[in-house]
This record gives C-alpha cells, sequence and structure tokens, in this order.
C-alpha cells in the first residue's frame, strides 16, 4: 500500500538516521543529553526532535528552565512552516494546528526550583492533566548547579513512568571540554544516569553529531548528521564518508 | 474652568483584578481635594470607595462601568477615567483607551505582571497609548518591586525603569528614596497627606545610587544634552524630566513607581509624574475619518478655535435622562453650539454641559480640545460622533467584539416584563457587547453578551435597578457553522402559476475560507447573469448563511463563487434571483460536509503552583488543551484553550478546588471545531426543537 505524505515523510527523516545509530532509538525510561557550547543549536535539535515525535502521533512535554513561552512556540512554529512545505502537505497551519494539541510547554524559574518540584508537576500533567506523554524534552537544566543526584532523579522517574527524556546540556569554561574519550568533562559525574550521549561540534562552518556514549557503549562516532543551517534542522551530512 | 491644553491630562488607571486599583483612585481623589474623607473598598465604613458607583460594583468591591472624574493636581487639569478589570467587561476597558492619552499601570507587588496584565498591555500597545506604571501593595509580605519591574522587562518587553527604590518592605515600608531628587520621601499626617523629604538613609545609599546610574543611562538615551551632562556629572532634575518624557511619550521608556495606595505611601510622586511624564492631548496625534471623501483618514487639529469634533464614548440612562460621555478632540464646546450627529445627521443642541466627578456632576460653560465632558439630553448611541455643521467626520469606530453567549430570560409576572423591557432599552444602549433579541421560535428574550460574569451582572441590575425579576435559562453558546469542502452548485428557481412567473438560474460553487466570514466573488461573464440581479444573489446567499441548515447558527468561513447562470427576459426579478442563490445553497450544503463550530477561549489559571495539578485536572476534563505552565517560585500560572460551554460555572468549581487562592481570566480566541458526540447532540438537539415548533 502506497504511504501517506505524513508516514513518507516520517520515514525519510534524517532522525531515522540518528535511531539507527544509537541502537534504534533512546528507548523508554532512558536518558539521552546533547551537549554543546552555548549557541550551537541544541534547543533547535530537542524541537526537532519533538516534531518528529509528534508527527508520529504522540505526546510530548517540553520542559524549559530559560526560554519564555512565546520563544518556545514560536520555534515549533518555525519547524511546522518546514514541514508544511513539503509537497501534498496541508498548510502551515492546519499542521500545527494538529501537532500542538499533543505539546505542552512547562517553564520552571531555574533559581530555587527543585527538582521534586518540577517531577510532581510533570506527573501532575500526565495523571491529573491526563496527558499520556511519552517524550520529555528538558532544556536548558544546568548541570554545573546541579548534581548527578537530581539527574538520577529524573533517570527514576522516566524508568517509573516508562518515558523517554532528552536534555540539553551547555558546556562552559576554558578548553579543553572533552576529555579523549569525548566526554565533556562537565558531564563525567552524570554519565551513570545518561543513557545517549550526543555532542554538538562545529567542524569549519557545519555543526556535526558526535556519538559519545551509545547505551551501554561508550566509543566515539561521527553520525554523519549535521544542524542545517538555514532551517535549523537536523539532516544528512552527505559530505562524510559513511 | 478652561485650562489651556499643555496642563491637561487624559488618564486611565488599568490594572489586573485586585491590584488595587481602586485604592489608589481613592488616594489621589483625596490628595487632589476632590473628596474630603477616604472610605476603602469593601469598606467597614459601608460607604465603599467613592469611584464605584453603583451599589453592585460596592458589594462585589468589583468596579464595572467606567466612571469618569477630573481632578487638579499642580495647576494642572487631570481627567481620570476609572476602567474596569474584569475580561468580560473588556469593552468598557478599549472603549476607555480609545479616548486616552495616556494611562497608569497598576501592578501588585506580589502577583506582578498577571493574566490580566498582559491583556491590557496589549490594548495599550494597539492604541499606542503611552504609560507610566506604579508597583502597588509594597506593605504585603512578599513585595518585591524589583522583581515586578524585570517581569515588565520580560513578559511585556518594556523598557521599565525604577524611578524609586522602596525604604523598607512588606510590615516596615516607610517611604520611597526618589532617584531623580536623591532624597527620602516619608509621607505623613493622618492620610499620609504631608510628603517630607530627608536625605536618603545611609544604608541605602549605595543601592540608590546603582539603581539611580541604570535610570541616568536609559533617559540619556533621549537627549544628548543629558547624555553630555552625565558624563560631565552636572544632570539636573529638568535635564532628567524632559529626557524621560520624551522617553515615555515615544513609548520607548517606562517610568515606574513604588508605593502603598492603601499605606498613603507614594502616591503625590506618581501624580508628579502623571503630569511631567505623560502627554497633553496636543501631544498625540488623533485621526478621523471623512466621510466626505470615501474615509480618508484626516489628523484632528488640537486647536480651540478650529471647527469641533468630538467623540460620544460613553452613554448612561440616568434620573435625569441620558448622560453622554464626550472627547473633544478638535474645536471647543459651548453653552447654545449646535453639532451635528454624523452617523444618523441628526442636528443637536448643546444644553447643559457638566463635568464629571463619579457620582456628583459640576455645570460648566464651556470646554475646549482635548477635554472630556458629559451633555445631558441628547439623544445618541455610544461610538456616535458629532461634529459642527459642514464637517462630515466620523472617529474610527471603536472595536467591538461579537457575543460570545446567551442566556433566555423570561420576566416573573406582567408587571416585571415592562420593567425589563426598559433595562434592556437602556443596557444595549449603553454598552455594545450586551444585546438582546426575540427568538423567533421559541418566543423567548435572549441576552447576549462577551461570558456568564457579564450576563450576571446584568441579570443583577435589572432586578435592583428596575425590580425586574427574571428566570433565567442555561447559558447557550454561540455556536457557528461552517463546510469543509468545495461543492459545485446548479440551481433553477421556476414558478409559472398565473400571473407573473419567476425565473433565475444560478451556476458556481461554495467553498471553505479559512480565515474571514464570507467572501462573494461574481465571475460570471457575458451577461450571462445582467448585471443588476448579481447583487440580488449576493444578498440571497447572505439571508441564507444567517441560519444554517445544521443547527440554525449562522455560517462563516464561506467563499461562495457564481460563474453561469441563466434569465430570462420577463420573469426574472431581484426576488427570483434571490431565491435561486438560497434554493442553490440549501441543496448542496450538506454535500459540502459542514461542521459545527464553537467558541474556544483563552483560559488562563493563576495561584500557588502546590495547586498546579488541580488546575491541570479541571482542564482536561473540560475538553481543554494545555498550552503551558509556568511556574515561578510559589506561583504556577496555567495557559489553555477551553470550549466556552465547558467553562459555565468554573470559577465556583476553582474557588472551592483551590480554596478561593487561584483566579482565572478568559476571552474569545477563535471558533473550533466541535468533537462528533458534541456535533451529534447538537444536531439532535436542534431537531428536536424544529419537531416541537413544528406541532405548535
Amino acid at each position: 500500500m502506497a504511504l501517506t505524505v505524513k508516514e513518507e515523510l516520517i520515514k525519510r527523516s534524517p532522525l531515522r538516521l540518528l535511531e539507527k545509530s544509537i541502537s534504534g532509538g533512546l528507548g523508554r525510561g532512558n536518558i539521552g543529553v546533547l551537549a554543546s557550547r552555548k549557541g550551537v543549536g541544541k534547543t533547535a535539535c530537542l524541537v526537532h526532535i519533538a516534531a518528529d515525535k509528534l508527527l508520529q502521533g504522540q505526546h510530548v512535554i517540553h520542559v524549559s528552565y530559560a526560554s519564555r513561552v512565546d520563544h518556545i512556540i514560536s520555534w515549533y512554529e518555525d519547524i511546522f512552516k518546514e514541514i508544511a512545505k513539503r509537497p501534498g502537505m496541508k498548510s502551515a497551519v492546519e499542521v500545527s494546528g494538529e501537532l500542538i494539541r499533543n505539546r505542552v510547554i512547562m517553564n520552571f524559574k531555574q533559581e530555587g526550583t527543585r527538582t521534586e518540584q518540577v517531577l510532581r508537576s510533570l506527573e501532575a500533567m500526565i495523571v491529573h492533566g491526563q496527558f499520556g506523554a511519552e517524550t520529555i524534552i528538558v532544556d536548558g537544566l544546568d548541570f554545573g548547579q546541579s548534581g548527578p543526584e537530581e539527574l538520577a532523579k529524573f533517570k527514576g522517574f522516566a524508568a517509573r513512568l516508562g518515558l523517554e527524556v532528552w536534555f540539553s546540556a551547555s558546556l562552559r569554561g576554558d578548553e579543553p571540554l572533552f576529555d579523549e574519550r569525548g566526554i565533556p568533562f562537565a558531564l563525567k559525574n552524570h554519565l551513570g544516569s545518561i543513557d545517549v550521549l550526543i555532542s554538538l561540534q562545529h567542524h569549519g562552518d557545519h555543526v556535526h553529531f558526535n556519538l559519545i556514549k551509545d547505551h551501554e557503549r561508550l566509543a566515539p562516532k561521527d553520525m554523519r548528521l549535521k544542524l542545517d543551517p538555514k532551517t535549523l534542522l537536523i539532516a544528512r551530512d552527505a559530505s562524510r564518508p559513511s | 474652568m478652561n485650562t489651556e491644553i499643555a496642563k491637561m491630562r487624559n488618564i486611565g488607571i488599568s490594572a489586573h483584578i485586585d491590584s488595587g486599583k481602586t485604592t489608589l483612585t481613592e488616594r489621589i481623589l483625596f490628595y487632589c481635594k476632590k473628596i474630603h474623607k477616604i472610605h476603602e473598598v469593601k469598606g467597614r465604613d459601608g460607604v465603599g470607595a467613592t469611584m464605584d458607583s453603583m451599589d453592585l460594583e460596592r458589594e462585589r468591591g468589583i468596579t464595572i462601568a467606567s466612571a469618569t472624574t477630573n481632578v487638579t493636581w499642580n495647576d494642572h487639569s487631570i481627567n481620570i477615567i476609572d476602567t474596569p478589570g474584569h475580561v468580560d467587561f473588556t469593552i468598557e476597558v478599549e472603549r476607555s483607551l480609545r479616548v486616552l492619552d495616556s494611562a497608569v499601570l497598576v501592578l501588585c507587588s506580589v502577583g506582578g505582571v498577571q493574566s490580566q496584565t498582559i491583556t491590557v498591555d496589549r490594548q495599550l500597545r494597539r492604541y499606542n497609548v503611552p504609560f507610566i506604571a506604579f508597583i502597588n501593595k509594597l506593605d504585603r509580605v512578599g513585595a518585591n518591586p524589583f522583581k515586578v519591574r524585570d517581569q515588565i522587562v520580560d513578559k511585556l518587553g518594556h523598557n521599565a525603569v525604577l524611578l524609586q527604590i522602596p525604604i523598607g518592605t512588606e510590615d516596615g515600608f516607610k517611604g520611597v528614596v526618589d532617584l531623580i531628587s536623591m532624597k527620602a520621601l516619608y509621607f505623613d499626617g493622618c492620610d499620609g497627606e504631608i510628603v517630607r523629604a530627608e536625605p536618603v538613609p545611609v544604608e541605602l545609599k549605595a543601592d540608590a545610587l546603582k539603581t539611580r546610574e541604570a535610570l541616568l543611562d536609559a533617559a540619556s538615551m533621549f537627549s544628548d544634552e543629558l547624555m553630555e551632562a552625565v558624563l560631565e556629572s552636572r544632570a539636573s532634575e529638568a535635564m532628567i524630566h524632559a529626557a524621560l518624557r520624551k522617553g515615555t511619550i515615544a513609548r520607548k521608556l517606562m517610568p515606574v513607581f513604588i508605593g502603598s495606595a492603601y499605606r498613603n505611601k507614594g502616591i503625590q510622586p506618581l501624580l508628579d509624574g502623571v503630569v511631567r511624564y505623560l502627554p497633553n492631548p496636543s501631544e498625540v496625534e488623533n485621526r478621523a475619518l471623512d466621510l466626505d471623501h470615501e474615509g480618508v483618514e484626516r489628523v484632528l487639529a488640537a486647536d480651540p478655535s478650529a471647527k469641533t469634533v468630538a467623540l460620544a464614548f460613553k452613554v448612561e440612562e440616568g434620573p435625569y435622562g441620558q448622560l453622554t460621555y464626550i472627547r473633544i478632540y478638535q474645536g471647543s464646546l459651548s453653552k447654545g453650539d449646535e453639532l451635528v450627529n454624523t452617523r444618523s445627521g441628526q442636528k443637536i443642541k448643546v444644553g447643559r454641559l457638566v463635568r464629571m466627578h463619579a457620582d456628583n456632576m459640576a455645570d460648566i460653560q464651556g470646554a475646549e480640545c482635548g477635554d472630556i465632558v458629559a451633555l445631558f439630553g441628547v439623544d445618541c448611541a455610544s461610538g456616535d460622533t458629532f461634529s459642527s455643521p459642514g464637517l462630515n467626520l466620523a472617529m474610527t469606530p471603536i472595536y467591538v467584539p461579537d457575543p460570545v453567549i446567551s442566556l433566555a430570560i423570561e420576566p416573573v409576572d406582567n408587571a416585571a416584563a415592562d420593567r425589563v423591557a426598559k433595562a434592556l432599552n437602556r443596557f444595549t444602549k449603553e454598552d455594545p457587547t450586551f444585546r438582546t433579541y426575540t427568538d423567533p421560535e421559541s418566543n423567548q428574550t435572549i441576552i447576549q453578551g462577551m461570558g456568564e460574569l457579564h450576563l450576571d451582572v446584568y441579570v443583577e441590575r435589572m432586578k435592583r435597578e428596575y425590580r425586574a425579576e427574571v428566570k433565567t435559562g442555561m447559558p447557550q453558546v454561540a455556536y457557528r457553522e461552517a463546510i469543509s469542502q468545495r461543492v459545485a452548485f446548479d440551481y433553477t428557481h421556476k414558478k409559472q402559476t398565473g400571473g407573473a412567473g419567476q425565473y433565475a438560474r444560478v451556476i458556481g460553487h461554495m467553498e471553505p475560507l479559512p480565515k474571514g466570514a464570507y467572501e462573494f466573488v461574481n465571475e460570471v461573464k457575458g451577461g450571462r447573469i445582467p448585471r443588476e440581479f448579481i447583487p440580488s444573489c449576493d444578498k440571497g446567499f447572505k439571508a441564507v448563511l444567517k441560519k444554517g441548515p445544521l443547527i440554525g447558527f449562522p455560517v462563516i468561513g464561506i467563499r461562495i463563487v457564481l460563474n453561469d447562470g441563466q434569465y430570462h427576459p420577463v420573469d426574472s426579478s431581484d426576488i427570483a434571483f434571490q431565491t435561486a442563490a438560497q434554493g442553490a445553497f440549501r441543496q448542496v450544503y450538506m454535500k459540502a460536509k459542514p461542521q459545527i463550530l464553537e467558541p474556544i477561549m483563552k483560559v488562563s489559571v493563576e495561584g500557588p503552583s502546590e495547586f498546579a495539578g488541580n488546575v491541570f485536572a479541571t482542564i482536561s476534563q473540560r475538553r481543554g488543551m494545555i498550552v503551558s505552565s509556568v511556574e515561578d517560585g510559589m506561583l504556577a500560572r496555567v495557559d489553555a484553550e477551553v470550549p466556552l460551554s465547558e467553562m459555565f460555572g468554573y470559577s465556583s468549581v476553582l474557588r472551592s478546588l483551590t480554596q478561593g487562592k487561584a483566579e482565572f481570566t478568559m476571552e474569545f480566541l477563535r471558533y473550533g471545531r466541535v468533537p462528533p458526540h458534541v456535533a451529534e447532540l447538537l444536531t439532535e438537539q436542534h431537531l428536536e426543537k424544529q419537531r416541537k415548533a413544528a406541532q405548535r
């Protein structure tokens, strides 16, 4: 049977390539982290991951510690516009109208907000709000300020409710940021709770994806993905050998 | 009293519910010596604040109708419009904004920027109204003016600049440090009427200097003179005031004052700020539409000797006949002048002219442009423009939203029926968002408005002011119908039974129009339908769209394209083509897969974060969609989109769930498709109603 435009779009998404290189996907109960310096494009990647899940009919909660709600909304609007550009897709208004029903944005203030409170609100949204989230995006958590036990709490939460949780981690300070195995020094203590760790790095004029940790395996690998500087979407990097 | 225009201010006071707006207005009246005693909102003395003139407002502790009042401060004449805070009464706010030149935005120093603050800010932006902010309630536990200033910057995107810092907060709030004069101000006397200036307390000096520096940086952006003077450390107070004024009027800088109206602190400096930084009427450009020249916009001249243009922005039915509030935009007005109502063409003669102070009024002989006064005994509707004979100008119409909710009312007895009619006649004249009609099918009187509370208040007012008791039905949502598919039509209307016949044929298609209500496109070529009958087709479609075949509500979002047809030289007529259009629509409507749409409201709930879970639950039970939740320490705010039909009684549900600690606001957002099970129910109800009507 012929695929619908949407199914085709999902099938051809570069995110399938991302999933393939991390043993078929992050998996429920697991924590994934995208790490880079500030301004490299972590939020864009997280929103792309979320939009891909939404397109597949999943429910996503977008947790943000930094951005204003209207800024986050416009990140999504931009991606929906890109999706609507594909031939055969409905108008951007209709695309976003369908997809945002399954998205909730939760904003927390970094200072003085405890992880327990965040998790309590997330659980309230899923249970009382009857919002059947499968994926949670956490953008802007300060890994420098929160100890490894905070991420462990998220990990426990993800396992208990069967969620995939994707984080962004901002790396700061002087070079080198990474050790010889590609692990960011700032995340070494957190590694026990991280199932998938990907770093984003500038190579010339492109941003490339390096797989640092893939579930049980610790072996740096080029993922042959890049961030398209125009659309800010994750894209295949054809220039690199397979 | 005639005041020269430079010494005139027209200000509004806008705020979120319970930010202390009415209390602030009360204090302003007191310090300007308009009243001799301070009454509190919900006062123990049983009198209530002066600006809330209606009993109902006094009882509920809210302000509904905007009363205008005039005060004098430092030789300046200030007209104050007290605006209501609840979204259900937004038309009042919008109307006031139209005639104001500037505003004071009141914020609570604990609550900060709240949902209604955002709504009000959006309205101020729409009318390009410059404003200053007053952070109130500094005596309350948790007060933090710096945090509120940051919120104004972050959430509203304004260049907010503190002109003062507090001396002590919460219980220990004593006064303010004025960062321009670098003096500590205390408010003595039993009602804070004596302002005492002292040197800045030593422990606040460093903070004051730091905040002053930010103030000077911001102000310097608007004056090269000040920038140089700051660098050479010789900035004078006058220079700073002038720069701040320039930035404020351009809406590029927002001076922020602080205080506690309830504790009588910080009001006089705020009044100084109104005079110093807010524009006089001649500094604001106003435009009118020239009806003699196809509605071209004309800039009005703030010149008392020019021909007169004035806008009636509010009418009230009082014990002595109609009272019409007007703003004079151009020219002047004196007793005995003749004016023309540009809407009706009716001539009026200016009889009694008064200046308003809440409930009391003072007779005046005349007034000049920029001023806000009231006329007696003139018959007009709110929104009408008056101008000197010979001018045909209309002020831009004030934006009036369509009602989203209706309620059937039934007088309890015959005596009440007369009084209900009288009350409705008055209310509809005063408030364009409140409408009424008789349902031809059920013969019931229906009232329509912007929300449950809006209608509640009018039902209550009927009872109190007119002794007209009514029984009310269930609130009814204003549904709409819309087609979802393009469909072609080809319909012939033919009637030949004695006498003159009727003949008309229309061919074309109709299709969904995602944005907009109705569009009629004529693509008929070669005179297949004579030109004079094209408007007849348009008229026919318009008429049939008023009552959709599905559930009897108006059809919106439709484009009808007419591209062919036929006529008969004798039997075709205006009415034949109208009938053909209606027939064509009815014939194919169901094929276009019509859907029922319902009003979706933008709902915003605010309260302590511990109740977030409860709020999530109430939204999801109401077919709502949570857009976002923002937690900021102890406070949480949930924004959601919820069908209006599910929101009835929500305020009491929320109150009992959160022990009254959470509040919500809502406003109309858009029309959205109803889910199939609801659509089925509505269709059934409609059929049932039709069956009953047929049996009668």
